[in-house]
């Protein structure tokens, strides 16, 4: 089996980071999350060890800002100079498997189902994904439940922690490239892989989906949503959620186009100029956030937009927690 | 054919204002083509196209596209960006891109008698619809056109309305207003009522429906009523639209995004999906 040294991260992430911003969980004070190694103190903020870090890696991918094109105005012109496309080469190093799949999840919303997003196509094709196994689930995780295996991220590399040294795996052809750029770092051992611990929460997903579908008018949605104060905290944590605004800025005669993070959770991302609103109550966009995470997503793409990764359980100020909120729709019995 | 931008589908390509013209107090139309000449991409019946100024981006309904002459929007000023393309001169330049979403099943309506029911604006997307079947009128059977609006001054083409469309072999176009006027000797009442006191025979026909929400609810309920099966019956939806290329999130109904699996949708296709339009 392949492994690397632990001592040898850091020269691997120092030499790694000469061609590519190399993306590395940090705790920086009470803030963690990937950030890039340049930016860093060397060896003692890099958390290789965490679990889920508070900001997922999400906004590497798909920032939370993004410029779009260039626009000029005057009398009657309206012109677009220049389109940006970010071709920087990066690497995200350590991601975990909940993340990891929430990447995947952007891969089918921004590459597939008839249009390819360029602006996330162009970063993607740049970018190269190390996950790092979890062998220890945290309190709030629960990606197992949600079919995902936590010692196999969707990555290109995924490295194991096995005491001194982290067993390395390349998975894909991008990932065995990659592999052979490091070779000298690496060595071969015999070693054993841990064992994964057990999931403090398991629950079984199989056929939310199909009670779901009969439950769109279902009254428990009023009980669910009550506490719901649609701060949108838990959208912009969530490493899977993907809606977007497009916005401008100008200035004089000159601006430009961009993108941002929307959130499902407010009135004004479905408000319609002409004054209508299908989702004009809190209760309408609680219930549209769970089941397109828990059904409509599946019902296009096969699989739930949610990985298990319990940030927004963590976050949300009111306590609402997406697993008692499946545990609820698999006790309701009679659909109404 | 002058530039699609399909490489980068959210960059739009820019066309120019060539004419413009008033179709009621809060209505105009807009015919659109590059200056180069030729339209940026080939919109087909019921598709739609992202317009923008440099302060905004909107879906619209391409009204009527001439070959490869030009493309007609006709805009309702309702909001920020519609009083704003409301404001400008021919001669503007614009942004486009698209098309967009599924556009009218004409192909599987030949043969047909076609039945288009609409409310104000709602008239804007059935004309792409209406005008393609009289450029392939032998395609098409009997052609009925209802069409209804708050007041006169509200309707939309009234020169098709009332001399054109008359004009076309075996069609007849029905026109309520909301309220009776003093110039007004037509039929007043509202769009769904005036449906079922025309009551048109099922047999044969398909019915294709837009115009504010309530009444297409209405109207959906009076073809029910009248014996029209979910598979004749037609409408073409609208929800607030960002990508327009299913990413962006916000214009689904159901797992459905509005904006490439519709604006179009059958009764069937309705039904199986949340009332949330």
């Amino acid at each position: 089996m392949q492994v690397i040294d632990k001592n040898k991260i850091v020269p691997l992430l120092d030499r790694l980071s000469k061609q590519s911003e190399v993306f590395v969980p940090t705790v920086k004070g009470s803030e963690s999350g990937f950030y890039s190694w340049n930016s860093l103190n060397g060896a003692k903020e890099i958390a290789l060890e965490a679990l889920n870090v508070y900001h997922s890696p999400k906004n590497v991918l798909f920032p939370q800002t993004e410029r779009m094109y260039s626009i000029e105005q005057g009398k009657q012109v309206f012109s677009i100079p220049d389109t940006f496309q970010d071709e920087k080469s990066r690497i995200i190093f350590g991601i975990r498997a909940c993340d990891a799949k929430a990447i995947t999840c952007f891969d089918d919303v921004f590459l597939t189902h008839g249009y390819e997003d360029s602006f996330y196509a162009t970063r993607r094709k740049n970018t190269i994904i190390i996950g790092n196994a979890c062998y220890q689930p945290g309190a709030n995780c629960f990606c197992s439940s949600m079919g995902i295996n936590p010692v196999q991220p969707d990555a290109d590399v995924v490295i194991h922690d096995a005491g001194t040294v982290y067993a390395w795996e390349a998975i894909t052809v991008t990932g065995q490239q990659f592999t052979e750029q490091v070779q000298d770092l690496l060595e071969e051992k015999d070693l054993g892989l841990p064992q994964l611990k057990p999931f403090s929460t398991e629950f079984d997903y199989d056929g939310v989906v199909e009670k779901l579908q009969g439950m769109f008018d279902h009254e428990i949605w009023h009980e669910l949503a009550e506490p719901c104060m649609n701060c949108g905290t838990c959208t912009y944590m969530c490493p899977s959620c993907h809606c977007f605004d497009i916005q401008v800025k100008i200035w004089g005669d000159k601006g430009y186009r961009f993108r941002c993070w929307d959130s499902c959770m407010y009135t004004e991302y479905t408000a319609e100029a002409g004054g209508g609103n299908p989702r004009p109550d809190s209760q309408d966009r609680f219930r549209n956030r769970f089941l397109h995470k828990l059904e409509f997503f599946t019902e296009r793409y096969d699989y739930p937009l949610c990985t298990g990764c319990g940030r927004c359980i963590s976050v949300c100020p009111n306590g609402i927690n997406i697993i008692d909120i499946i545990k609820r729709i698999k006790e309701v019995d009679k659909i109404v | 054919m002058c530039s699609c931008n399909c490489e980068q589908p959210l960059v739009p390509s820019i066309v120019e204002v060539i004419d413009i013209v008033d179709e009621t107090p809060d209505v105009r139309s807009f015919y659109v083509k590059c200056s180069e000449g030729g339209v940026p991409y080939s919109v087909q019946p019921g598709q739609c196209s992202m317009l923008s100024l440099p302060a905004g981006e909107g879906m619209f309904s391409c009204t009527w596209q001439e070959g490869n002459e030009y493309q007609h929007y006709a805009i309702k000023k309702v909001g920020l960006l519609t009083e704003e393309l409301h404001s400008i001169e021919i001669g503007q330049k614009l942004g486009i891109r698209g098309p967009y979403g599924n556009g009218f099943p004409v192909e599987a309506c030949k043969g047909k008698d076609m039945l288009f029911i609409a409310g104000g604006i709602g008239l804007a997307p059935l004309r792409s619809f209406i005008k393609y079947c009289f450029k392939h009128r032998d395609d098409y059977g009997k052609i009925d056109i209802l069409y209804g609006s708050r007041s006169y001054a509200d309707l939309c083409f009234k020169d098709e309305l009332f001399n054109l469309w008359p004009q076309e072999k075996n069609t007849q176009v029905y026109v309520t207003i909301d309220n009776a006027e003093p110039e007004w000797d037509g039929h007043v009442g509202f769009v769904p009522s005036y449906l079922e006191e025309l009551n048109p025979n099922p047999n044969g026909k398909i019915a294709v429906t837009c115009g504010p929400p309530i009444m297409i609810k209405f109207v959906l309920q009076s073809l029910e009523k009248m014996g029209y099966i979910d598979d004749q019956v037609i409408t073409t939806l609208e929800m607030r639209m960002k990508c327009g290329i299913g990413k962006c999130g916000r214009c689904n109904v159901g797992s459905q995004y509005i904006c490439v699996d519709g604006p179009v949708f059958t009764r069937t296709q309705l039904r199986q999906l949340p009332q949330e339009w």
